[in-house]
């Protein structure tokens, strides 16, 4: 390995692999993340997402594979390496019998903060996340989004350099789960690096430099949302709703060297094209010309959907 | 009928957890059996006996002593055990007839046996009746050595023989024996009769009192509004639960009583007795299960102060240590729990073979506890059901 | 280390909050201890002493030696009071209520047939409930049976075939009643090495439920990872080895805080003797390390936290048994009593005992074997337990 470029990345795993049993659950996945990035992995349940970042945090022994933290060996008895690691777990993973404070200060800690230093900083995540005025009751006390706040806030507490987040937002209502989507954005724009596992394709799209997509424990795609889309050579729909000389403009368009596809149809035009955004003026200045009435213009990109269903043909959601 | 299915179903819910079958029938079968073989069968105490090398006239000490009535003789091998064992309570006192008792004495010295006791007055009290039994050998034994020394007889042995060929004719003093007074019980019991009904009446009121704690899953899992969603009215769901409790302590019973009576032999006395002071004690407890069981909100609790309950209502009302050998005060003290109740009934069907209409006043006053308890129950269980 | 050390201070703090730790090792069993103190302490006492009347309607020789001599012996000790009651009908009344134990009823007449060479009588009266005291009341009338019989056989072996004169069998038995009875019975006393009744229900509920109290150690382990907490101290930079040890810490230290409320408490509270202060701590250290074995062992077999604590409390309640918590068993026929030993509680009872009766040295062998089982079940545990320890 190169010392410099490895020095680099915050994250470096390759060849993971893990089975329970009979069944493979990781099968020689492997990505790195740089300084600052976050990055997505995205999948469906049963993916192998939750395996594969239990494997990242030293959790779950491997079977297979090497992972680097901040350029430290990760094992499940690495403590350096874990020290640069902030885990936020799918289920809630606060003491309820405890308060808030007394979570947070506990958890500071037991990651080597000296008692004084564990006080100002759980004051701090206290703040962060809005519960300082609750810091004293016990979190079982705590509404559902109050102890999802904390949840993240642990995670936060020790400065960590690389975040991890598994499914965050899952069986959250739509109001935390936009407060949940914001805090990483800040956390990401204050220059965290962040690994972030999701089933939900908004979010990959929302927050993430880099996804990975994987499924049935294979990394089957990786790339900015851009690499990924062009992966799927579609490029985007738009539906034109018009009336008038329908056929002409049709073919007007088709002769467009970024139109893929035009077809005139009982009330509009379907086209299809490459980055429609760009070209959406051109296209509604030739289909003008021949005396087409457009009523509405309809743009569909691609997305991440579309692309996990054309690598397998299977739906991102079931 | 609602009642019926929502108490089958509390009854179903306690059998799938294993270890509930071990706490609430085997446990107590058990309890019967170590409580029966240790302390049912005589109460007299043990006396240890040393008599290794004490020839034959040590033997025949040996078997003065193990005629006593109310005393039971065991032989130890060797004094440093006879010591072990008596310091350590194992035996009340201890006997040691030295090694050469019947050279000795043959030859005419004097000889003296060790009597271990321990400090506390029982044992030392013991030491009467050791003595009894010697006197007696030694009648024979003095008369020998009398008539050799009046030349009556050439040796010992032979003086001991006429002594022993005399011994009946001889007019003699004895001691004859009455009793008095009304026995505490007029039949006698058997083994495992006493340790059975008060372990029954323990193990029905602690396991209502622990089961309570179902009552708590039932709230705590949403299922008593659940309940109550459905056409069915508060009262039905407090009469279920109520009833479910009720359910679990006959099927407790029936199984205590037949396992124990075909297991050990157990006597419990005139059947309709029997089942009208578990049924109406099955309603105390159920009472009190139930009512305990609202009390509380978090099982940990719930668990924690059942078991002081159950466990130490049994105790004050004679469950563990006989009401008989309570201080009358004490006595008096206990008659405040239910058990104490139960267990008079019950020493009246066994030890006095009393029937229905003899336990009357018991049973009176075990019905007004269900009552109170009972009442007491379905008004909290109604105000927690509707919070 | 010190990771251990926060993560066992952490538990304790949940653990004294949720107050089920504080009934189960605390309120419980002194709640127990004191309904036990409360039905013994009515018990044990005067009524250890044992009563006896005598009535004497003879008045001559032979009863005045018995009432005079014999009588006033037995009485000094303290052991057995006698009671020299004036009418038959009074000394039955109080024998059939149980105010005595039994009266010794010596009829007119009988120191005349003493005299006479006749066969004589004494009576024992006995409550029908006491009969160990009626036996001994009887044993003391018979030794002075006895007596005389031997002097009367004494003449009659002495005799032989030969009638004899009166004067010739007064002499004779005169010379007999000389001569000291060949056998005598010299009292050795014992040591005690047994708990008196208050100290063994204290010591007894104590240690039986020190195996409930220690189950919130491991079995905790189990809830984490139900709860999913584990997996967050699984992730921070701390060993897995600290995550056990802490565990084991605080099943250790919740026992060593409830025995030392409970020897505090039934000491001052209800006077209950637990002995020496360094055999007793020996004990209860080695007490607590084995619960702590056992328990945790159980709880690594187990899948879930609730059939962890299911599994406990029985195997907790069967140890209690065999082990002589609720009443000895030392007394109990062959199997039982030799089983006893399989349980930890046992050798700590045992050790108890002893150290009433010895020195402080006689708590080494308990406290040896309480580690052993310690050790293997621990053992066995910590190697169970780091499979467990895993997400």
């Amino acid at each position: 390995m190169d010392g410099a470029k490895v020095g680099e990345r915050m994250l470096e795993c390759r060849g993971l692999r893990r089975s329970f049993g009979k069944i493979v659950a990781v099968d020689g996945v492997g990505f790195h993340i740089n300084p600052g990035e976050t990055y997505g992995l995205l999948g469906p349940n049963g993916a192998g997402k939750t395996t594969t970042i239990s494997m990242i945090a030293g959790l779950l022994e491997r079977d297979a594979g090497e992972v680097v933290v901040a350029g430290e060996p990760m094992t499940t008895h690495s403590v350096r390496a874990k020290g640069a690691l902030g885990y936020v777990p799918q289920d809630l993973a606060i003491y309820p019998d405890l308060s808030g404070r007394e979570n947070l200060m506990f958890f500071a800690r037991l990651y080597g903060m000296s008692t004084a230093e564990a006080r100002h900083r759980s004051d701090e995540v206290l703040a962060l996340t809005g519960l300082a005025d609750r810091a004293g009751d016990q979190t079982k006390q705590y509404s559902g989004g109050m102890k999802r706040r904390l949840n993240i806030g642990i995670g936060l507490l020790h400065r960590p350099r690389l975040l991890i987040l598994d499914e965050p937002t899952v069986g959250v209502d739509p109001q935390s789960r936009n407060a949940i989507l914001e805090s990483v954005e800040g956390l990401s724009g204050a220059g965290m690096a962040v690994l972030y596992t999701t089933h939900y394709m908004e979010e990959a799209e929302r927050l993430c430099d880099r996804i990975g997509i994987i499924d049935h424990g294979k990394l089957i795609a990786e790339g900015t949302r851009g690499e990924l889309v062009s992966m799927v050579g579609e490029g985007d729909q738009v539906r034109l709703s018009a009336t008038g000389n329908l056929t002409g403009a049709a073919a007007k368009l088709s002769a467009r060297s970024w139109v893929r596809q035009a077809k005139a149809l009982d009330g509009g035009i379907d086209l299809v094209v490459e980055n429609a955004r760009s070209e959406l003026p051109a296209i509604l200045t030739d289909a003008a010309v021949d005396g087409v009435a457009i009523r509405s213009v309809e743009v569909t990109e691609p997305d991440l959907e579309a692309v996990f269903l054309h690598l397998t043909g299977r739906a991102l959601r079931d | 009928m609602k009642a019926f299915w929502i108490g089958m179903a509390n009854l179903r819910r306690m059998f799938r957890v294993l270890t509930n079958i071990f706490f609430v029938f085997v446990f107590p079968l058990v309890l019967i059996l170590v409580l029966g073989a240790t302390f049912g069968g005589s109460s007299s105490p043990r006396l240890g006996v040393v008599s290794v090398g004490s020839g034959s006239l040590g033997t025949a000490l040996l078997g003065e002593l193990e005629q006593i009535p109310h005393l039971r003789v065991v032989t130890v091998s060797d004094p440093a055990t006879l010591l072990t064992q008596v310091e350590r309570g194992n035996l009340a006192a201890g006997v040691i007839i030295p090694p050469g008792y019947d050279g000795a004495v043959r030859a005419g010295h004097d000889a003296a046996l060790r009597y271990l006791a321990r400090p506390d007055q029982s044992s030392q009290q013991l030491g009467e009746t050791v003595r009894g039994a010697v006197a007696r050998q030694a009648a024979l034994l003095g008369s020998a050595r009398f008539a050799v020394a009046q030349h009556a007889a050439p040796d010992f042995s032979a003086g001991l023989a006429a002594a022993t060929r005399l011994s009946p004719a001889v007019p003699a003093v004895s001691v004859t024996q009455t009793n008095a007074g009304t026995t505490l019980f007029s039949r006698t019991l058997g083994q495992f009769d006493e340790g059975a009904w008060t372990e029954l009446l323990l193990f029905l009121f602690l396991t209502a009192m622990t089961g309570s704690v179902a009552l708590i899953e039932t709230r705590r899992l949403g299922l008593s509004r659940r309940m109550l969603a459905t056409p069915t009215s508060p009262a039905t769901v407090i009469t279920g639960e109520t009833l479910g409790r009720v359910l679990i302590s006959c099927v407790q019973a029936l199984v205590i009583i037949l396992g124990s009576a075909l297991l050990f032999g157990v006597n419990w006395g005139q059947p309709a007795g029997v089942a009208a002071v578990v049924i109406i004690f099955a309603l105390v407890a159920a009472g009190a299960g139930v009512f305990v069981g609202t009390l509380f909100r978090n099982e940990q609790q719930a668990i924690g102060i059942s078991l002081l309950l159950g466990l130490g209502l049994g105790a004050l009302g004679g469950c563990m240590v006989p009401l008989e050998v309570f201080s009358p005060t004490m006595r008096q003290v206990a008659h405040i729990t239910p058990q104490a109740w139960g267990n008079d009934a019950f020493a009246k069907l066994v030890g006095h073979g009393a029937s229905i209409a003899g336990i009357l006043p018991q049973l009176g006053i075990l019905a007004a506890y269900a009552v109170v308890l009972l009442v007491l129950a379905s008004w909290r269980l109604r105000r927690v059901l509707s919070a | 280390m010190r990771a251990a050390w926060l993560i066992c201070v952490k538990d304790l703090r949940a653990r004294l909050r949720d107050r089920s730790a504080l009934l189960i090792g605390i309120v419980v069993p002194l709640g127990l201890a004191f309904i036990f103190n409360s039905i013994f302490s009515g018990i044990s006492g005067a009524s250890d002493v044992i009563s006896l009347g005598v009535v004497n309607a003879d008045h001559g020789v032979a009863s005045q030696q018995f009432t005079s001599h014999v009588l006033p012996a037995v009485d000094r000790s303290g052991l057995i009071t006698i009671h020299t009651e004036p009418s038959l009908a009074r000394a039955r009344a109080l024998a059939a209520n149980g105010t005595l134990a039994a009266v010794i009823v010596i009829p007119a007449g009988f120191s005349a047939r003493v005299q006479a060479n006749q066969p004589a009588s004494m009576q024992v009266i006995g409550n029908v409930d006491a009969p160990v005291s009626t036996q001994i009341a009887r044993s003391i009338a018979e030794s002075y049976a006895a007596d005389l019989n031997r002097v009367r056989l004494s003449v009659a072996t002495a005799a032989g075939s030969t009638p004899l004169s009166p004067a010739q069998t007064q002499a004779l038995a005169a010379q007999a009643a000389a001569t000291s009875a060949p056998v005598t019975v010299t009292d050795v006393s014992a040591q005690t090495k047994e708990l008196n009744q208050k100290s063994f229900f204290a010591a007894g509920m104590a240690v039986f439920f020190l195996f409930f109290t220690v189950q919130f150690g491991v079995t905790s382990l189990l809830e984490e990872r139900n709860d999913g907490t584990l997996a967050r101290l699984l992730a921070a930079p701390i060993s897995r080895a600290s995550i056990l040890g802490a565990k084991l810490l605080t099943s250790f230290l919740l026992g060593v805080i409830s025995m030392a409320v409970l020897v505090a408490a039934t000491t001052v509270l209800f006077g209950a003797a637990w002995g020496n202060p360094v055999g007793v701590t020996v004990l209860i250290v080695t007490a607590i390390m084995a619960a702590t074995g056992i328990m945790a062992l159980i709880a690594t077999l187990a899948r879930n936290a609730e059939q962890a604590a299911n599994w406990q409390s029985v195997v907790a309640v069967i140890l209690g048994l065999i082990g002589g918590t609720f009443f000895p068993v030392s007394q109990a026929p062959g199997v039982l009593s030799s089983l006893t030993f399989v349980a930890p509680q046992a050798w700590f009872l045992r050790g108890l005992g002893d150290l009433r009766g010895g020195g402080v040295s006689v708590v080494w062998v308990p406290a040896l074997a309480m580690l052993a089982f310690a050790a293997v079940t621990g053992g066995l545990a910590l190697f169970r337990l780091r499979r467990l320890a895993e997400v």
